[in-house]
């Protein structure tokens, strides 16, 4: 086991690596720069620039180089200085910009996470024990319109419906009190009430996809021989449930970890715009709509980074769970 | 009858299997008994019924199936109990699987969780039924494990089924099935899966462990070479019936059902010369399914009488003391043909 983490682990540095130098890559095919969407803009408020101008421009933002030199200039920096360049459209160093919303967003993608676990595993094995009951189709078919239904309408019809039952359409994630006073414990109920409808939001498609994993792995499960073999030597239904289907119902549960973590990430991006929220995924969408590069890269960079380690956070989970994939490691 | 302690008897057991097509009857009526220490062989093809039957004694049938009858068992508890009437998943039955009935199965492969290691599941039989104590209850465990032949014991404990091969894996299943020392061992088809040489080994294990445990064993096979090794008193299974019971002897020597002759003719023995073709039984078993009246054997009987066979089910008859037959035709030669009309 701790050789099979070892290996995971040292496997981390070169995949995030490997992700940076692809973003990179994709960042800067799009034809034109920073410099030429910043041209066209400030052109079209009637100022004018000479060619030498914009030349001057790219020089300053080291933009005149080839991509591969950007990058190598940009990651040297990162490795020695912890400095991710400049936003050019803030004007701030990229990191500053990003630390304002990031922990915001890793909290709320987390909360998400654990409300979806919380919620779907419980009802994934209550449907699949009892399946074809009346609470089997009613999860199911929620599941099914869970899945369904876009995140930015449900946002909509959500703060629709917060709005014409109590007035407050639940804009946001902060409430104006916290904004002037700072989040402390006599507003923490505000701030959990604009919790609400971004976690239903985000984290329904998630959720429901979930129930459906357990449901469809814990009917597969309870078939099984071994299950038999349990119940004859006169194991109880709950040791059966829990000890033996469970556990090897959540493989694809744990593996699918990393995939909802990145789907979260870029499938909450709309519905932070619908719903005004201060997380990262609007900031990342301006930033490559106005080729802001070193900004989308580094928030691209850090999306990932946090993918790669949620990958390798399930993967020892895994192999935690099944002792086949520690076997199958060992025997490399 | 004769004096012997009976520690179960199954009567007339009926299971009936509700599917989309409708209502599938697999077991139809069958009853037998066993005596302590006997070893009871039920012999059948394929789909006649046999491991339903067994998987109704210890109630772990499919939801799908419902089962009538009774099956009365001497537990240790309460004397004889009709174990049908206990709720399936209650703890007086859960008292009995494991503890005083075991089973064990055809294919030691996907008996095991592969998750768990062959001693975690092996001790979870001692720990729910012998002992609480984990030092003890593990010491039981691997005492049963050095009896079943699984070398370096200790060391196996802690791996994983994966790790195992396919006799080994029978042998602790065996442990499982025997750690709590039950009464009665129910082995449904344990050698199937298993290589020839592997399957001796086992038939001889368990022959061994049942005189060691003084438990009785109802054996189920297809293979009526394991059944003369092992058995008692057989028992014929076609289509849901028992159609003959009777000793080994009385079983190989002088079977009576068309059926049973012609499961014993399609055996292949040493010595028969290279042209004879091995006898078969023509025709499949019928789904059992809307069964047409009459004996279920009489589309494939050679001896069938029609206008009889096909009207009415034959009843049992006792023609020697423990050899009883369900068949018309054997009937009328011994009443001299004129007692069914």
């Amino acid at each position: 086991m701790g050789n099979y983490v070892f290996k995971r682990v040292l496997m981390f540095v070169p995949t995030v690596l490997l992700l940076s130098i692809a973003v990179f890559f994709i960042i800067q095919l799009p034809p034109g720069d920073y410099v030429t969407s910043y041209v066209s803009r400030m052109s079209a408020e009637g100022e004018v620039f000479t060619s030498e101008d914009i030349d001057n421009l790219r020089e300053q933002y080291g933009l005149d180089m080839p991509w591969y030199y950007q990058y190598g200039k940009w990651m040297k920096k990162i490795i020695t200085e912890g400095d991710f360049g400049y936003s050019f459209s803030y004007n701030r160093p990229v990191w500053s910009v990003i630390m304002d919303r990031l922990p915001l967003t890793v909290a709320i993608t987390l909360i998400i996470m654990l409300f979806s676990y919380f919620v779907s595993i419980p009802i994934g094995i209550y449907s699949a024990l009892n399946q074809y009951s009346v609470g089997d189709f009613v999860f199911t078919t929620i599941g099914f319109l869970g899945v369904g239904t876009p995140n930015f309408l449900l946002a909509i019809i959500l703060m629709f419906a917060s709005f014409t039952l109590t007035g407050d359409p639940l804009i946001g994630l902060f409430s104006e009190d916290i904004l002037r006073e700072g989040l402390n414990f006599s507003n923490l109920g505000g701030f959990l009430k604009h919790l609400i409808i971004p976690i239903v939001v985000i984290g329904t498609g998630n959720t429901c996809g979930i129930i459906r994993t357990v449901r469809a792995q814990m009917l597969d499960e309870v078939t099984q021989q071994y299950v038999l073999t349990a119940r004859a030597k006169g194991v109880s239904e709950r040791v059966i449930t829990y000890k033996y289907c469970l556990r090897a119902a959540m493989n694809p549960v744990v593996s699918g970890l990393a995939g909802s973590l990145s789907s979260l990430f870029s499938g909450s991006t709309i519905s932070a715009i619908v719903m005004n929220m201060a997380i990262l995924g609007p900031v990342l969408y301006e930033a490559l709509k106005n080729q802001d590069m070193y900004l989308a890269g580094t928030i691209l960079l850090t999306q990932g980074f946090l993918v790669v380690l949620g990958t390798l956070l399930s993967d020892i989970a895994l192999a935690w769970l099944d002792p086949r994939i520690r076997y199958a490691e060992r025997s490399y | 009858m004769d004096g012997k302690e009976t520690i179960i008897s199954v009567k007339n057991l009926k299971i009936n299997i509700a599917l989309d097509e409708g209502t599938l009857t697999a077991v139809r009526g069958v009853s037998f008994s066993i005596d302590k220490g006997e070893t009871l062989g039920l012999v059948g093809e394929s789909g006649c019924g046999k491991s339903l039957t067994c998987k109704a004694i210890l109630g772990i049938n499919d939801k799908k199936c419902s089962t009538e009858g009774e099956i009365f068992f001497d537990t240790d508890a309460e004397g004889e109990v009709d174990l049908l009437k206990l709720p399936p998943k209650g703890e007086q039955i859960r008292d009995v699987r494991g503890k005083q009935i075991s089973m064990i199965f055809q294919e030691p492969m996907v008996c095991f969780s592969p998750m768990y290691t062959i001693g975690n599941q092996i001790n979870e039989s001692t720990r729910l039924h012998i002992t609480k104590d984990k030092k003890k209850a593990k010491a039981i465990s691997l005492d049963m494990m050095k009896k079943v032949g699984i070398a370096n014991a200790e060391k196996r404990y802690d791996q994983y089924p994966h790790e195992f091969s396919g006799g080994m894996l029978q042998r602790a299943l065996i442990a499982m099935a025997l750690v709590c020392k039950p009464k009665l061992l129910i082995a449904d088809e344990p050698t199937t899966a298993l290589d020839v040489t592997i399957q001796a080994q086992i038939l001889e294990l368990i022959k061994e462990l049942q005189k060691d445990l003084q438990m009785s064993v109802l054996f189920v096979t297809h293979d009526l070479g394991t059944v003369a090794k092992m058995c008692d008193r057989v028992a014929v299974m076609y289509l849901g019936k028992i159609i003959e019971t009777g000793s080994v002897e009385q079983i190989y020597h002088d079977p009576k059902h068309p059926y049973t002759k012609g499961l014993l003719g399609s055996v292949h023995k040493i010595g028969t010369k290279k042209q004879e073709r091995l006898f078969s039984i023509e025709g499949t078993v019928p789904l059992a399914m809307n069964l047409p009246s009459g004996c279920s054997f009489y589309d494939r009987c050679k001896d069938r009488i029609e206008g009889v066979c096909n009207v009415k089910e034959p009843e049992v008859l006792a023609i020697e003391s423990n050899h009883t037959v369900s068949c018309h035709a054997v009937s009328r030669t011994i009443k001299g043909g004129s007692s069914i009309e």
